[in-house]
């Protein structure tokens, strides 16, 4: 059962198209298994579609409508289909990459012009990662096996979001290796002579 | 009877181009959303140039993927709403590409019938009645989510808050909304 899931604001600036794409991907993770939190962002476009009848509207420029006529019988762009983030599990896009004892990670994709960048991590049970802060949004969705962040577990399927204002040290709980998706905007802050050392290793 | 109100209307020309690739349906659908879709991006920070491209090419989107639209699962608004959402993205989106969240599940095979879109249309006026009410810090939250293009940490700074005070505002004020939304499924 899932029991973490992302805040009402989070789906509304996703509902609004403004978050980074990374934590886009993150959210639609947790989309997949959770029906409720699609129910919510539905209904998040529903307010957008609210707000749009609500917004004056300005002049369109000269001949716009006829410009768009002409391109009604254009054909469609091909768009390739997008893997759901739960085949990553059993099919890694990508090579696990050894940063500590117990504790993989695997780019996604590298930091773009937000600063966001998108990774999966894979920590052996019992394994902890670094404590932490944040100096900008992280996202987090459980893929398999679950964690602990010293005051709650998240199983697959959970959510995990953190601002600025959280400390945390999450480690692995028994059972099968916890692997997670998830995006980072900005650097984290680890805490501790530790922290310092293996911040580059991480390359967070 | 009354008038069919504005989302029926619209409702009614989205299904008119998804199955009949009604040409003045569409012509009726342009001038009623382009220019709305335009000054949306212009609040979201678009330049004026830029977001009269991205609300045509909104439009030929709507187009060509009108076949999708269904009354039982979103609003006409809502629906013309994501595609907007996505042209913003495109517009936008700087670094990683990938495609935007595909939020509105696939639609019903069956045709919509008249009680659907009444009840869209219920949905839709509780919608705009709830969305009115909100106290004036809600919805300055609420717009300011949608409307301004910053990160996630300068949202607070943007209002002079602190951003828990803001997300507050936003948790109380969409389960304001969504409760509107519901209130259909509750009665017998």
């Amino acid at each position: 059962m899932i029991r973490h899931h992302p805040s009402p604001t989070l789906l509304l600036r996703c509902a609004a198209g403004q978050l980074p794409a990374a934590h886009d991907a993150v959210i639609e993770a947790h989309l997949a298994r959770c029906p409720n939190c699609r129910a919510a962002l539905v209904d998040a476009m529903a307010v957008g579609g609210a707000l749009l009848d609500q917004t004056p509207k300005v002049a369109m420029a000269a001949g716009a409508l006829d410009t768009v006529l002409a391109q009604l019988d254009r054909p469609l762009p091909p768009v390739a289909p997008l893997k759901p983030a739960m085949d990553f599990v059993t099919h890694p896009p990508g090579r696990w990459r050894r940063v500590a004892p117990g504790v993989a990670t695997m780019t996604l994709a590298p930091r773009d012009a937000t600063g966001t960048r998108l990774d999966m991590l894979r920590v052996a049970p019992g394994s902890g990662l670094l404590s932490h802060g944040h100096h900008g949004l992280e996202t987090l969705c459980v893929l398999q096996g679950a964690f602990d962040d010293g005051i709650e577990r998240f199983a697959a399927g959970d959510f995990a979001e953190a601002d600025d204002a959280l400390d945390h040290r999450p480690v692995a709980l028994p059972g099968e290796a916890c692997v997670c998706i998830f995006a980072t905007t900005g650097y984290l802050k680890p805490h501790g002579v530790l922290g310092r050392l293996v911040r580059p290793l991480l390359g967070m | 009877m009354s008038l069919p109100s504005p989302d029926t209307r619209h409702a009614a020309w989205l299904l008119a181009v998804g199955t009949e690739r009604d040409r003045a349906a569409f012509v009726a659908l342009f001038h009623e959303f382009a220019p709305r879709m335009k000054a949306w991006l212009m609040r979201a920070g678009v330049p004026a140039e830029a977001a009269e491209d991205a609300a045509q090419e909104a439009m030929l989107a709507v187009w060509q993927k009108a076949a999708q639209f269904d009354p039982a699962r979103a609003t006409a608004s809502a629906w013309m709403f994501t595609i907007l959402r996505n042209r913003y993205i495109d517009q936008t989106r700087r670094g990683l590409r990938r495609p935007p969240i595909d939020v509105l599940p696939p639609p019903d095979s069956e045709p919509a019938s008249q009680d659907t879109l009444l009840l869209a249309e219920e949905r839709s006026a509780r919608l705009h009645t709830a969305l009115s009410a909100l106290p004036n810090d809600q919805r300055a939250a609420l717009e300011l989510a949608f409307f301004k293009s910053c990160s996630h940490s300068e949202m607070g700074k943007v209002l002079g808050l602190p951003l828990g005070t803001v997300k507050s505002r936003l948790r109380l004020a969409m389960a304001k909304l969504r409760s509107a939304l519901a209130e259909d499924d509750m009665t017998p």
